[in-house]
């Protein structure tokens, strides 16, 4: 059978189908044979009774009663449900009271509610049932989602993090940059503070692949999506937030959820009447640490230093210009300009909101909720210009969550949402803005010149530049025009959910099917501007005045026009799975099984290649069993069988099992007498497999084919006089490999839990993994002759690590409620195999480092004088000889020269192998505060030497030079200058002062190849400790609240990146090597929470 | 249980019928062998063979041009970034951790010449196959691709010495051990470049000469080009550094294979002789000869500026009626880059954003290398002062169409061949031809002014020469920048290897092998001739202050050595002639110098400023190889100093 969407839509139809046909012919068959006192009905499913018992009489007994908490206040909002009937229950209301019909006598009562133990009272007879329901820390009971449903937590054996949703929340419109130090076994960090740019990276564990996709699979309702999205999720909306970190956890998922899964729920109406939640905040946010740049007078002298010190003649600056700065004659003849001044405010203000209503009825219920944020840049805005040009991303947020009760058995979801941001901002982003000002001269040219009486009547901006104009003017490139670009995301997803009770007990079936859309684009607008200089010539010292000369009369406009080459993307993805499950207690037994198939496929606009125009797409077939014992003895066996359209067909699909087991010990008989002190004790273990075929570049995803352009410009030649004919040529971007396949890992768990008085719980793992089948580059001669390098799956790597949570809640007297909770995670990973020439220096070899490691020189210290260089080892590095002054490194091998051969594995790696995190908060009344840190240690980084050498022209990645209304970057021949930092200007080499471990080395006029080796000079530690979060917040009583019609009101404030402990001080160390770009943010905010 | 069965079974129903949903790849994806099942596909891996030629018409790509001492740089260089890799080797730079002009691996701007080779042999294995060709066509592209093959290997072997010679591609899926191969003995290299040559040069289907199609053919590999590289190939395997070298002595393959022939041998010469005449005879049978301008250019020029439009027009093979150019590299056209790149600012306002740069720079040495006006060096000449060369003189009418009349200059730059003036441009020297159509001798003549603060000096950050130098010999006749600065130019194809070339490897191998002679001088002095000199036996006899030098071997060696070095002055050969001949670890260590470029008037203008000491060690003579590639096959022996 030919497979394509329709018809494998079809295929599942055509299964839910047979299973209401069956089901149907099940319900005639009762009708025909048994009582006819039931009305029947052909559209109505209805519970049947398994064979042999006698029928049901629905509903013919009442029961009420009122839930207490602990303080004997009543419980709103308890749900009352009857245990193993579905779709018979309630909540408490305002007063904790309920009332609720239940089948017959030996139904079972069921209270829960988040936060508290929940507790089952069998009716017996009772028509009033009060109870007081207890606070659980770390409630045995409590549910957590795990892979394609959801498990009691005491029955997890896989290595499970979840957390409860209003500890993510964050005053950010970001919810990533929340992970970090929070959940144990998550290592995240935040490189950028750029709205709408500053996703925090995260990965869990240790993250060995090579592949593209390092990150965890992101689940949100069971639908993957990036880091993005998750980024836009609303605190307020998230029901359930679990990490799955092993492959007992995530095996079901198998290929997709090789570096662990994040797994999100959204809320769900309940029944009840609708109850609304609005939220309000307002935040002021600025840099964590501005880095400082030194003076104009300081930097022209430096300049003239480095031109002096290596021995070029003629200087940048001569001595009157110098002199005339500094007395500051004339700001515009002689400027001194502050361009983090011109572009940058102090500070910025943003807003966010959100609300949601949910409640529901007998039929439907539904959770609706919508938000609105606006976050704004830092940048100022010319009054001259009528467009604004700072950052401004709206992001607005829409979903809808529905449950149908179609029939008794039946239940349908329909989830909808929306996710929209408008942006508005810089052409080339905020981070552009940054990066701009560390490049730009300061003495050359003021941002702008006043208008003078000769330009009296221009429209424009008389902007600064010097002889031919094309120097960077930050100010100009930033207020010339804006960047419009919006972000979409929808999502349809339907769910069904089908109880198969009536087949046998335990048994439902569900389907989901989701499909959404991602688009996005951006349009620029822009003028070209005037730029004007002072020539020297110009300016007559006796009046102290100067006089502007045009440098563009002709090139530039007074008018905006629009930039072509704007950027668009749209993705789209259809999804299905359908499941069985089947879920029992047979006396002491308890069983579930799971059987779930999966097809997911995804189309990208703007494919470059055929290849890449292909769907990407995923099979899969998963199941799992579950068995405990008498709630002491669990075992589990889950399994993933998975296919990707990236391999050849041998070896397409893979096979991955893993098996747990757990032990409860707390619940053994001879553990009575310890239990009123060890409340819970818990042993775990697992082992498995998992597989990742997200391995080598997005772009050679089909590594079984050879990727060959016939046709390729880069190849071309040109024959005739004129080279009229022209033909391009041949190239192959990869051989084909038939061999190329998953990459696995194996994988094994071992967990302890504890739980103390009720009150401290513990969970401590250890974990290991081994990678296999790594994809890498092959180390083949180049005289072989290849267009590309071949890859093969040949590396291995080995992972471990520890985490270790714990979390401390309790309840002193009434009023006061107390909880810390901390988290410390140690990740350690190491290459085992790894294809490399054979090293005749035993440190060169990859194997047994990290992943992250640097190979590097060991920085001995500077030179003293040329001298000491010429009877050095010689260093040979960029386009000078090395001097008096330059990095001294040493000659680990001894052969006589450093090259690559000397270079050791120096320092850590470059993401931490230690996070940690702690906190506590405490409620006193309607008073509450907390505190959190958040912690990293073991990492190391370096700074950026060719993006910080001052008086050097330095392009970033990426960037590119072009004509302008192309939008390249800068236009063609535009002269980028580093800054000066205050750091290095402050303490580096000079002749007059020799300081042989200054920070920065002999000054250069260009990049200094030398000192722009990988070493140890520039390597800094990581470490550092931050105060992540402080929150203070006041709920008004509940009595108070309802006098002025309120369910709720909370108003509260918090603050993130207050404080930050570190080595290092330049700039902010958690950008690490990208210190230059958008600062990371501290945050102060100001917020109300409401209930209606 | 039965159900559970049931639905279990849907389930994986479901699954397994839709097992091609992973089939996403189309059948008919490209794959290497759909390069040969059209002549259309066929015709693009042809062009393929021929892209990885290096594009020596920008000096971003020639590592000859920067690599040696014939252009100089400021510092830092800007606007030169890719010729900045070449330029770090001639400052001394170069390494084995990551070298400067990679030419092995393809890195730092150079190009991966082994996969030029792999493809020259997946064409030649593969081009029978197409279905929709005739075969003469096929025959005369694998005649090509042959010599294209021994073009990238010759050209590995100038750089690196022995290399291991790929004759047949060693199939991807080769074990590790298959592909560690080893470096050839340079004799055998040489003899397997030549095989390659003789088997194209055999092929009767290649056309002999491109006479009438050039407009689409030019560029296209010919007989005339074969039997003239051949010659090429043969005078370097006979020169000095190839030929009986013993600085390699240990120089040795693991399995102890001598690389480098320990004894001079003659009869190398004998072979470059046989090849040399061959090729001259071939290429006059075909019509090549050395170029003069037509006279019914509409050029309004005097004799003198005749002369100029001779040596100037040589190197391009689109001035009418020019015979000379026996390989034209179409594919690599010396565009408005390297033109703008050369060619000063010649007057005030002429700053346009795309008008000339005059970034490239010739030392002093270059301006020092051109004969006086005699045709014998200014270190010898009888009646020039090389003591007083940096001396100022004023010009007078006399100099008109060389120096500006009545401005100031070094005598340096007076009383020197014509050759000098059609090479180099320099402060106060004349310019001809400039804004469109100012070839015209009746009107006022262009100069650059290169004093500080005139028109051609530094203004702004690059787009000035460091030296006071510029090549006016890679600007075309056809090329003018207008007053704005705005360049109308003309690109044409780089002259791989014209007739002065081979006319003087000739002479070069003649003398090798037999000492002066008729037959030797003929050939040297066709080129003098071309250049407005006297013949290398009058020159020598009537100014030279060693007036017998030219009739010993020796004596002639030096002479045909220099003459070649300034007929080809900035074509890319200089740098590979002072390695052949072993001569760059004297050339190539001494000061680079320019003038005083900051100054503003004449007497400190002219004080020669050291820009660089070189220095050239003897293991700069081939490059390294980089570290790694040398420990991924340890019988790829590294290049011996590094």
């Amino acid at each position: 059978m030919k497979c394509s969407l329709p018809k494998t839509a079809g295929c599942i139809l055509i299964a839910l189908c047979s299973i209401l046909q069956v089901q149907f012919a099940f319900a005639r068959e009762g009708h025909k044979t048994r009582s006819s006192h039931r009305p029947a009905s052909v559209i109505r499913f209805i519970i049947a009774a398994p064979p042999g018992n006698h029928p049901v009489y629905l509903f013919d007994k009442e029961v009420r009663g009122t839930v207490l908490d602990s303080a004997n206040h009543p419980m709103s909002g308890v749900s009352v449900t009857v245990k193993d009937v579905a779709n018979i229950g309630t909540t408490t209301d305002i007063n904790g009271k309920f009332i609720l019909n239940v089948p017959n006598d030996n139904a079972v009562l069921v209270f829960s509610m988040v936060g508290y133990a929940s507790q089952e009272i069998p009716v017996k007879g009772k028509e009033v049932i009060n109870l007081q329901l207890k606070s659980s820390a770390g409630s045995l009971d409590d549910v957590v989602v795990v892979a394609y449903g959801k498990q009691r937590k005491r029955d997890v054996i896989g290595s499970v993090t979840t957390i409860t949703p209003s500890e993510l929340k964050v005053p950010s419109s970001n919810l990533t940059t929340a992970l970090a130090g929070r959940l144990a076994g998550v290592i995240a960090y935040q490189r950028s503070g750029e709205p709408g740019q500053d996703n925090a990276e995260f990965f869990i564990r240790g993250a060995t692949t090579f592949g593209y996709k390092k990150d965890p699979l992101i689940l949100i309702d069971g639908i993957e999506y990036t880091s993005t999205e998750l980024a836009r999720l609303q605190v307020d909306d998230i029901a359930q937030f679990s990490i799955l970190k092993d492959a007992t956890a995530s095996a079901v998922y198998g290929a997709r959820g090789a570096n662990g899964v994040i797994l999100v729920t959204t809320k769900e109406g309940k029944q009840g009447k609708a109850k609304i939640n609005i939220r309000l905040e307002n935040s002021i946010s600025a840099p964590t640490k501005d880095v400082k740049l030194a003076d104009p007078v300081t930097y022209m002298r430096m300049a003239n230093e480095a031109s002096i010190t290596r021995g070029v003649l003629n200087v940048p600056y001569d001595q009157s210009k110098i002199d005339n700065t500094e007395a500051g004659v004339n700001k515009y003849m002689f400027p001194a300009t502050d361009w983090k001044k011109e572009l940058f405010k102090k500070s910025t203000i943003n807003q966010r909101g959100n609300f949601s209503v949910s409640g529901g009825g007998g039929v439907a219920n539904y959770f609706i909720a919508g938000s609105y944020t606006k976050d704004n840049g830092i940048m100022k805005v010319d009054k001259k210009n009528n467009f604004n040009n700072n950052i401004d991303l709206k992001t607005y947020n829409l979903r809808s969550n529905i449950g149908l009760k179609v029939t008794r058995t039946t239940d349908v979801m329909v989830r909808l949402y929306g996710s929209f941001d408008d942006y508005t901002g810089p052409i080339t982003g905020g981070s552009q803005m940054y990066r701009n000002v560390m490049r730009s001269n300061p003495v050359l040219f003021p941002a702008s010149f006043p208008l003078d009486a000769e330009h009296f009547g221009v429209h424009h901006i008389l902007f600064g530049n010097a002889e031919r104009g094309f120097f960077l003017n930050p100010y100009a490139d930033m207020v010339r025009g804006y960047k419009q670009s919006t972000k979409s995301l929808m999502v349809a997803q339907f769910e069904l959910k089908q109880d198969l009770s009536f087949l046998t007990q335990g048994l439902n079936f569900r389907a989901m099917t989701n499909t959404n859309r991602q688009s996005a684009f951006d349009v620029s607008r822009a003028y070209i501007p005037f730029y004007y200089t002072a020539p020297a010539n110009s300016y007559d010292k006796v009046t102290n005045t100067y006089h502007l000369l045009g440098i563009n009369p002709d090139g530039g406009t007074d008018f905006v026009d629009l930039l072509s080459g704007g950027g668009r993307t749209v993705v789209s993805t259809f999804y299905l799975e359908a499941a069985a499950n089947y879920n029992r207690n047979f006396g002491k037994h308890g069983i579930s099984a799971m059987v779930i198939s999966i097809l997911r496929s995804q189309l990208e606009a703007g494919a470059s290649s055929l290849q890449e125009s292909l769907p990407f797409r995923n099979q899969g077939l998963s199941g799992r069993t579950t068995y405990n014992y008498d709630n002491r003895y669990f075992a589990e066996f889950n399994f993933g069988y998975n296919g990707s359209e990236r391999f050849y067909k041998t070896e397409r699909f893979g096979f991955f099992p893993s098996v747990g087991g757990a032990w409860m010990v707390s619940n053994e008989k001879f553990f009575e007498p310890a239990k009123s002190i060890v409340t819970k004790l818990k042993l775990r273990g697992n082992y498995g497999m998992t597989g990742n075929d997200k391995i080598g570049d997005k772009e050679d995803r089909f590594f079984y084919l050879s990727e060959v352009r016939i046709g390729a410009p880069a190849n071309a030649a040109s024959f005739g006089t004129n080279g009229a004919y022209s033909r391009p040529g041949v190239s192959v971007s990869r051989y084909e490999n038939y061999d190329i396949t998953w990459e696995t890992a194996t994988n094994s768990t071992f967990g302890l839990e504890v739980g103390l008085f009720n009150k401290i719980e513990i969970i401590a793992e250890y974990f290991t993994e081994k990678r296999r089948n790594i994809l890498m580059d092959r180390t083949l001669p180049s005289t072989l002759g290849l267009q590309v390098t071949p890859k093969a799956n040949l590396g291995q790597a080995k992972s471990r690590s520890f985490e270790i949570s714990v979390d401390y809640s309790s309840r002193f007297g009434r009023d006061l409620f107390v909880s810390a909770r901390g988290n410390f995670t140690y990740a350690k990973n190491k290459f085992v195999a790894y294809e490399e020439p054979l090293y005749d220096e035993w440190y060169k070899s990859r194997i047994g480092h990290p992943v992250k490691q640097q190979w590097g020189y060991i920085a001995e210290r500077l030179f003293v004088d040329d001298e000491e260089v010429s009877n050095s080892p010689t260093q040979t590095f960029g386009s000078r000889p090395v001097a008096g002054g330059d990095i001294k490194f040493r000659d680990v091998n001894r052969d006589g020269v450093i090259n690559t051969l000397d270079q050791v594995p120096i320092g850590y790696p470059t993401s931490p192998e230690i996070v940690y995190g702690f906190g506590a908060s405490l409620k006193y009344k309607g008073f509450d505060v907390s505190g959190f840190f958040q912690g990293s240690a073991r990492s190391s980084f370096w700074i950026d030497v060719e993006a910080t050498t001052p008086f050097v022209s330095y392009l970033y990645d990426g960037e590119k030079f072009g004509t302008p209304g192309t939008n390249p970057t800068f236009p063609t021949g535009t002269q980028l200058q580093n800054q000066l930092l205050k750091a290095y200007a402050d303490n580096h080499w000079s002749e007059s002062n020799r300081n042989l471990y200054a920070l920065w080395p002999r000054l250069d006029n260009q990049l200094n190849g030398n000192n722009n080796q990988p070493s140890t000079w520039f390597m800094r530690n990581g470490d550092f400790l931050r105060l992540k979060q402080v929150e203070l917040g006041y709920s008004l009583p509940t009595g108070m609240a309802k006098r002025i019609h309120l369910e709720s009101l909370r108003v509260y404030s918090n603050a993130t990146n207050l404080l930050n402990f570190s080595k290092f001080n330049i700039w902010d160390v958690e950008m690490g090597g990208n210190g230059l770009g958008y600062p990371v943010q501290k945050v102060i905010n100001f917020g109300i929470q409401v209930g209606l | 249980m039965k159900k559970i069965l049931l639905y279990t079974i849907i389930l994986c129903g479901v699954f397994s019928s839709c097992k091609k949903y992973l089939d996403v790849v189309p059948d008919n994806i490209a794959t290497i062998d759909y390069a040969f099942t059209l002549r259309t596909s066929a015709e693009k891996y042809l062009f393929n063979c021929f892209s990885y030629m290096p594009a020596h018409g920008n000096f971003n790509f020639n590592p000859a041009m920067s690599a040696g001492d014939e252009v100089w740089y400021m510092d830092p260089p800007l606007d030169v970034s890719g010729a900045v890799n070449f330029w770090n080797i001639a400052r001394g730079q170069q390494n084995a951790s990551d070298p400067w002009g990679d030419f092995w691996l393809g890195q730092r701007q150079g190009k991966n010449l082994w996969i030029a080779i792999r493809d020259c042999n997946i064409f030649l294995d593969n081009i029978h196959k197409v279905p929709d060709m005739q075969s003469y066509e096929k025959e005369r592209w694998k005649a090509e691709v042959l010599f294209l093959k021994a073009y990238y290997q010759f050209y590995l072997m100038r750089m690196y010495g022995p290399i291991p010679l790929v004759k047949t591609n060693m199939p991807i899926t080769s074990t590790p051990e298959e592909v560690k191969v080893s470096r050839d003995p340079v004799d055998s290299g040489f003899n397997y470049i030549v095989q390659l040559l003789d088997e194209a040069a055999a092929n009767d289907n290649m056309p002999d000469r491109i006479i009438g199609t050039e407009a689409l053919e030019l560029g296209r590999i010919t007989k005339t080009i074969v039997k003239a590289f051949k010659a090429k190939v043969l005078v370097t395997a006979a020169s000095p550094l190839f030929n009986g070298n013993t600085d390699y002595p240990n120089f040795k393959t693991v399995a102890g294979v001598q690389l480098f022939n320990q004894t001079f041998n003659k009869s190398k010469w004998q072979r470059a002789v046989d090849a040399c005449r061959e090729a001259v005879d071939f290429c006059h049978a075909n019509g090549h000869a050395l170029f003069y301008m037509g006279p019914n250019s509409s050029f309004v020029v005097n004799d003198t500026l005749r002369k100029q439009l001779d040596l100037r027009g040589a190197l391009n093979v689109k001035e009418a009626n020019n015979n000379e150019i026996i390989w034209a590299n179409t594919s690599s056209m010396a565009d408005i880059n390297m033109q703008r790149w050369t060619m000063p600012i010649l007057a005030t306002l002429a700053i346009s954003g795309s008008g000339p740069k005059g970034i490239l720079a010739p030392p002093i040495k270059m301006a020092e290398l051109f004969y006086s006006k005699n045709g014998v060096p200014i270190t010898e000449d009888k009646t020039w002062n090389f003591g007083q060369r940096f001396d100022l003189k004023t010009a007078t009418a006399a100099d008109k169409f060389y120096v500006k009349d009545g401005e100031q200059t070094v005598k340096l730059h007076f009383d020197r061949e014509p050759r000098f003036y059609a090479s180099m441009a320099f402060d106060r020297g004349i310019w001809l031809g400039n804004w469109v159509n100012n070839y015209d001798y009746t009107k006022a003549l262009l100069y650059p002014k290169a004093r500080r603060g005139e028109f051609s000096a530094k203004q702004g950050v690059s787009n000035w020469s460091v030296t006071g130098y510029w090549i006016k010999k890679l600007v075309s006749l056809s090329t003018a920048a207008d007053k704005d600065g705005a360049l109308t130019y003309e690109n044409y194809p780089w002259p791989e290897i014209r007739l002065s070339d081979l006319y003087l490897l000739y002479a070069e191998a003649l003398n090798e092998l037999n000492g002066p002679g008729a037959e030797t001088y003929k050939w040297i002095n066709l080129v003098r001739q071309r250049a407005g000199l006297q013949s290398v036996e009058d020159s020598w006899t009537n100014f030279s202050n060693e007036p017998s030098k030219h009739t010993n071997q020796n004596g002639l060696r030096q002479i045909i050595h220099q003459e070649r070095m300034i007929e080809l002055a900035f074509e890319g050969q200089r740098y590979w002639d002072l390695k052949r001949w072993k001569e760059a670890h004297v050339v190539l260590n001494g000061p680079i110098a320019g003038w005083n470029t900051v100054a503003t008037d004449a007497t400190s203008y002219y004080k020669p400023v050291v820009l660089y000491s070189q220095a050239f060690n003897m293991r700069d003579y081939f490059w390294p190889i980089e570290i790694q590639e040398v420990l991924k096959n340890r019988n790829i022996l590294q290049t011996p100093g590094w």
